[in-house]
């Protein structure tokens, strides 16, 4: 009985916590504490989750208890918990950065509550198994990160919010209609009921073609969330605007959700209807045929377009948010060749988890580099700044591991990921995705050095010699260069629980049956009236 | 179907195309506060297209406890999920209402136009 309520645990301490900060506001320490408590706490009980579910484990929570599928029910099952692990290692870091970071007055006025509604928001997305409250969840989340886009309400601020706001509701209302089509075609909204369906269509009367189509539109929205080319363009405005512990959660957990939606519902979900797909060069018997070139057009797009441009901006915040569209592109590639050949999915689904787990750390650390150093000289154009190796060693050395990790030196942990990524190509139809992956790591290494070499060696520019970083900041960023390390290091657990929820996204038996799916019949018979 | 039951259906998709398009001709404006009621009128499209999906055919509402015996009833689920898009459109309009004005504030103008040429 107990293990059932782990499920929802670390989204109702978030809650808890953020409706606390906003009670706790009158007095700044005891918010501060609160804030940190919860996610501390947050941390714990997503720590406990793996624990439970490692390996192969399902637990469903049916919220108010109705049966599923007239109810809501939460899965966490390990692919859940492996999201949700990246977003807890990434959230406490962010949020304690965030404390030294923020000014002293916005923290108390809504800091603390939107960064925990943004955390219930991605958590909710991790664990619903159901397609509307994914809608709802996404709501939860896009509401609290609109506030934190627009946090310094400065000029740069409210043009950039507005940008990713419109594109949002505009993205939201495509979710929407693609969900009350799904709805209408499939007759239900539960995922694991729509894959039940969705195998024997026949069974329920209704005609799967519709949904690949609707399909489509739905992968819109999630490719819009996590940033792929063509639906990049609200992302630098809105990682330069937002503070650095905020960019650091969107690039590192936020744009996650987009991937993991598109591995629960396409890989795991959707992939459950057979239907003949036959357009030109592309063949198969089910949905994952159809989305295998469409991701990896819009890998290779988002590798190529977020690789050049970083590498011709010149401040590290802008080099940072082009650079994740790039390495969003890296996640998407691996899926992209096993949506066409089905042998390679467990392989291409860890390798892109272990690339998610990686990004989130790397460019986590990178972006609070670029905050504290914001914070300490006022700037981070690389025309303004140089030498800052020599007043700022730490925060520096934190800058180089990062941007190592993200070019993928072992033994740091972007080694693995790119060795996955790179083992998953060679599996190909033929070697194209492999020069891909080349060329964007060859783009990689061209923009960190040139950040590297512009920002952090060479003479002291007058900013850089006065940069005092605060203690508390390099130590967050010490830490986190401590986790690539010992994620790269110690790599066997972490590819463990990365095969385990690469195995449970691919296992949708298992799926359906911890759902315990109801019938009308059974349930009207045990209801009683 | 029957003539009265397809009636409906027809008028709302008619309505439904009419919404779309005017909602995609106002994001496409100039103007900040246009393209936030196109964006609006975008979402309630949506809703309407929800509701639509409910198979309107002149059903009852659904009765106590689903006892049965009524002919057939319109999809309540719809428009518990059009509830809830109701209330988070309501609030994300306002905050894009609220967004456009410290945009003014900041910026001096609304022309999208103009805010792109700022930066």
């Amino acid at each position: 009985m107990v293990a059932t309520q782990i499920a929802i645990a670390p989204m109702v301490i978030a809650l808890v916590t953020a409706i606390l900060t906003l009670l706790t506001r009158r007095w700044t320490r005891v918010q501060q504490a609160t804030s940190l408590l919860g996610v501390g706490a947050y941390a714990v009980a997503v720590a406990v989750m793996i624990a439970t579910i490692y390996p192969d484990t399902i637990l469903t929570y049916q919220l108010g208890t109705w049966p599923a599928p007239f109810g809501i029910t939460i899965v966490a099952d390990a692919l859940s918990a492996f999201m949700l692990g990246l977003t807890a290692v990434l959230a406490v870091p962010s949020l304690v950065f965030s404390v030294r970071y923020i000014d002293e007055f916005g923290q108390r006025v809504s800091y603390h509550a939107l960064f925990h509604f943004m955390l219930v928001g991605v958590t909710g997305s991790f664990l619903t198994g159901d397609i509307f409250n994914l809608f709802v969840w996404f709501e939860v989340m896009l509401m609290a990160s609109y506030v934190l886009v627009v946090f310094y309400s400065g000029p740069d601020q409210t043009r950039a919010a507005l940008q990713y706001v419109v594109l949002n509701l505009v993205g939201s209302a495509v979710m929407l209609l693609a969900i009350g089509g799904i709805y209408a075609t499939v007759g239900t909204l539960n995922m694991a009921d729509v894959a039940r369906r969705l195998s024997d269509p026949a069974a329920y009367g209704f005609d799967p073609a519709p949904v690949l189509g609707l399909s489509a539109l739905l992968f819109a929205v999630f490719a819009l969330k996590a940033g792929l080319v063509p639906f990049q363009f609200w992302v630098p405005a809105a990682y330069q605007a937002a503070p650095a512990p905020v960019t650091a959660m969107l690039a590192g957990a936020v744009k996650k959700v987009g991937v993991y939606a598109i591995v629960r519902l396409y890989f795991e979900i959707f992939s459950a209807a057979t239907l003949p797909v036959s357009l030109p060069a592309i063949g198969g018997e089910s949905f994952l045929a159809f989305y295998g070139p469409v991701l990896f057009l819009l890998a290779t797009a988002s590798i190529v377009f977020g690789g050049t441009g970083a590498i011709a901006r010149n401040d590290i915040e802008g080099l940072l948010a082009y650079s994740s569209i790039g390495q969003v592109g890296f996640i998407v590639l691996p899926l992209a060749i096993a949506a066409s050949i089905p042998d390679l999915q467990a392989l291409a689904i860890a390798a892109a988890l272990v690339y998610a787990l990686n990004h989130a750390l790397a460019k986590g650390l990178l972006f609070l580099v670029a905050g504290a150093v914001r914070s300490g000289t006022g700037s981070t154009d690389l025309h303004d700044l140089s030498g800052l190796a020599g007043s700022a060693p730490l925060v520096s050395a934190a800058f180089f591991i990062g941007g190592l990790a993200l070019v993928g030196i072992p033994p740091l942990s972007g080694f693995f990921a790119k060795l996955l990524v790179f083992q998953t190509a060679l599996g190909g139809v033929n070697l194209v995705p492999l020069g891909v992956a080349l060329l964007g790591a060859i783009l990689t290494i061209a923009y960190v050095s040139r950040a590297w070499n512009r920002g952090f060696w060479g003479e002291q520019s007058e900013i850089a010699s006065v940069f005092e970083p605060d203690r508390v900041q390099i130590a967050v960023l010490l830490a986190l260069t401590l986790a690539i390390v010992l994620v790269g290091v110690g790599f066997d657990p972490i590819l463990d629980l990365a095969r385990a929820a690469s195995d449970s996204a691919l296992s949708r038996e298992a799926y359906i049956e911890a759902v315990d799916l109801h019938t009308i019949e059974a349930a009207s018979g045990g209801g009683g009236h | 179907m029957t003539e009265a039951a397809v009636y409906p259906e027809t008028v709302l998709a008619v309505t439904l195309g009419l919404l779309f398009a005017l909602g995609t001709f106002l994001v496409l404006r100039r103007d900040v506060v246009r393209i936030v009621w196109g964006v609006a009128i975008l979402s309630q499209a949506a809703n309407v297209y929800l509701v639509t999906m409910g198979r309107i055919q002149g059903g009852v509402p659904i009765l106590a406890h689903g006892s049965g015996g009524h002919g057939p009833t319109t999809d309540p689920l719809v428009q518990a999920l059009v509830l809830t898009a109701i209330v988070i459109g309501f609030g994300t309009t306002a905050f894009a209402l609220v967004l456009t004005y410290r945009v003014y504030e900041e910026h001096g103008t609304i022309d999208s136009f103009e805010l792109g040429r700022s930066s």
